[in-house]
């Protein structure tokens, strides 16, 4: 038992070392490195994070959801839209209503992907579409804004890089880790491993997978209001959300999630994030035009789902 | 045995004509919507407008049944016909040829990827196509720079009329389509795309070099996306580097529809065939309809997803 938890470990120790490398390259390129540095590093990795681990849980549980991005995206836009001009108050309260759709949005795609018995790869593919199509009708070109108070109190202003830090963590520990441990969370490892063995042993598959959904929409839709708070507008581009659906399984996968389901966690996910963001940083500093970005996250995700392959194939051999 | 033939057999037909009835529903529909839609020359003007996605369908066809899916199909369409219009100046020999080594170099290595390294297909070509993006955004402007209208003859082959409603890239459709029929259901390939995709283990266990089949599988798809690529530059007479984006979804859905399990071994190109033929008329009747383009991707992904399910379910009771 000691030795799987240090072997689960040592993935997210491999990761902290390879970020603390690339982040230690990156803060001796910059001329100085204080708290506000810190804070557009940690601007930077929120969003991918909080999908990645909103991605994770799903694939954990054995699925995938290539509509996650677009919830992101529609989120965002509703934010962008409905927020803009308004009170502190009111945009506390839309937060929570978005939340609680971004939440509903995951549950009905989990409920669809159970009851028609169609791929989730599927099912996703459709209602990326949908969703991106709702986003574009909400906030047909980019624009919106968001209650500057609230945006600071998500991501924080100037040198203050402790709101976006809570903003990352907080996930973790009031979501992540009660899911972790409750009934649920073990019924979401037994699904992701092993479907049928885990109906036979008594646990509702369909259920578990729409929580599972739930959690990951709600998730995509913290993703999309950070992503309000940073930007102050919505973006309604389906680019935009296939970058981040890309760039949310590249991060799950770096960060320990098997894509064949049932291994891995949610820490690893917001630390590999912290790569995703450090390597084609680092790669632009030295000079690499910026369009060469698409091609660095396209072959990052695949070098990293390969890699990633290899080394548990090797580990199962052994 | 037999008996479980004759049961597969009373599903197909029974599949099959549920879609010649969905078809043959939203034809009339369409019809009493809008009027021109009944005269000899707007049928052939659909069916045209069915090539494309009929022969993306194809490759994608041949992908799914061994398994996996191509999600790079859109940049491999793109990148073939940007190839064709800038290198067709200097004789359009010498562009086919490097559009279709172009095509044969992608599949290549997803199917290289895939087969031999075991990567998940879909990451792998969705990375494949974030790179083909950035590749070709970076191209534009300094080594593919150049004409980005198409030749005439490629113009011709995929929009010039024979005789209404017979036109040129239907012809090109009935023969490519029968090739991959023929290919499906007589040669030794077909047979061990079903095998692989039913079984992959028990296929290597007999002997099959289950690499080889997804290799040909992966290149076969990139040829038959370039060959759409051009279809659809011819189309629309000039190329740009969102050209196949909206037909990447379309392709599986229409896959999809036709019957073929996107977990391998079971479907047939006819199926899609029929899949991409109501999916064209479905995106006739919404260009019809006097809406947005964010309200016709919403009803879109809606229809493709209540079309799947219907499916599914129609299949699953017989």
């Amino acid at each position: 038992m000691n030795l799987i938890k240090i072997k689960r470990q040592s993935w997210n120790i491999g990761i902290v070392i390879i970020a603390l490398g690339l982040g230690t390259w990156q803060i001796n390129r910059l001329p100085v490195f204080g708290s506000y540095e810190a804070r557009t590093i940690l601007l930077g990795i929120l969003p991918i994070a909080l999908l990645s681990m909103g991605q994770a849980i799903i694939i954990i549980g054995g699925g995938i959801n290539l509509a996650i991005g677009a919830e992101s995206v529609l989120i965002n836009c509703l934010a962008a839209r409905f927020m803009a001009g308004k009170s502190f108050g009111i945009g506390v309260a839309l937060t929570i209503a978005l939340l609680l759709l971004s939440t509903c949005l995951g549950a009905i795609t989990g409920l669809i992907i159970s009851r028609s018995k169609i791929a989730d790869i599927i099912v996703t593919l459709a209602t990326s579409f949908i969703l991106i199509g709702f986003a574009m009708y909400i906030q047909p070109s980019p624009g919106g804004g968001m209650n500057l108070s609230l945006a600071h109190l998500v991501s924080g202003k100037g040198t203050a890089f402790l709101p976006p830090l809570i903003t990352l963590i907080l996930p973790l520990l009031i979501i992540w880790i009660p899911l972790y441990r409750s009934r649920a969370g073990i019924a979401m490892y037994a699904i992701g491993s092993n479907k049928d063995s885990a109906f036979l042993s008594g646990v509702n598959v369909d259920l578990t997978r729409i929580k599972l959904y739930a959690v990951g929409g709600l998730f995509a839709g913290l993703s999309g209001i950070v992503l309000t708070a940073i930007t102050l507008s919505g973006s309604p581009f389906a680019s935009i959300s296939n970058t981040a659906t890309l760039n949310s399984v590249a991060g799950a996968v770096l960060g320990g999630v098997a894509l064949s389901g049932g291994v891995g966690g949610l820490t690893g996910p917001a630390l590999a994030a912290l790569i995703l963001y450090f390597i084609p940083t680092i790669l632009l500093n030295y000079g690499i035009d910026p369009a060469y970005s698409q091609i660095i996250t396209g072959a990052l995700t695949i070098i990293v789902v390969l890699i990633g392959g290899l080394i548990r194939n090797r580990g199962k051999k052994k | 045995m037999a008996n479980l033939i004759k049961k597969a057999q009373a599903r197909t037909s029974i599949a099959m004509l549920s879609l010649w009835g969905i078809l043959f529903t939203l034809f009339i529909i369409t019809g009493l919507v809008d009027h021109y839609f009944f005269t000899i020359s707007s049928i052939g003007v659909t069916l045209q407008l069915a090539v494309p996605l009929g022969l993306l369908a194809a490759g994608q066809t041949i992908c799914m049944l061994t398994g996996g899916i191509d999600l790079s199909i859109a940049m491999i369409a793109t990148g073939a016909a940007f190839i064709v219009s800038i290198k067709s100046p200097s004789g359009l020999g010498w562009a086919i040829l490097y559009a279709t080594l172009y095509c044969i170099l992608i599949g290549t290595i997803n199917g290289l990827a895939v087969g031999l390294f075991g990567m998940n297909p879909l990451i792998m070509t969705l990375g494949m196509n974030a790179v083909l993006i950035g590749v070709f955004t970076v191209g534009i402007t300094t080594f593919l720079k150049g004409s980005s209208t198409m030749p005439d003859i490629i113009i011709k082959l995929s929009s010039g009329t024979i005789v209404d409603p017979i036109s040129w890239p239907l012809v090109l459709w009935v023969v490519f389509g029968g090739l991959i029929i023929f290919i499906l259901s007589k040669t030794g390939l077909g047979r061990l795309i079903y095998a692989v995709g039913d079984n992959a283990t028990a296929a290597r266990l007999a002997g099959v070099r289950v690499w080889k089949v997804q290799l040909a599988a992966y290149i076969i798809c990139a040829l038959f996306s370039g060959l759409a690529g051009l279809m659809i530059g011819g189309q629309s007479g000039a190329v740009a580097m969102s050209l196949a984006d909206s037909l990447v979804l379309p392709s599986v859905a229409a896959v999809v529809i036709g019957g073929t399990s996107i977990m391998g071994g079971i479907g047939s190109y006819t199926g899609s065939v029929m899949g991409a033929l109501i999916l064209t008329v479905l995106s006739y009747l919404l260009a019809t309809l006097n809406s947005t383009e964010a309200v016709k991707q919403m009803i879109y992904g809606a229809i493709v997803l209540t079309l799947a399910w219907t499916y599914s379910k129609i299949t699953e009771k017989s």
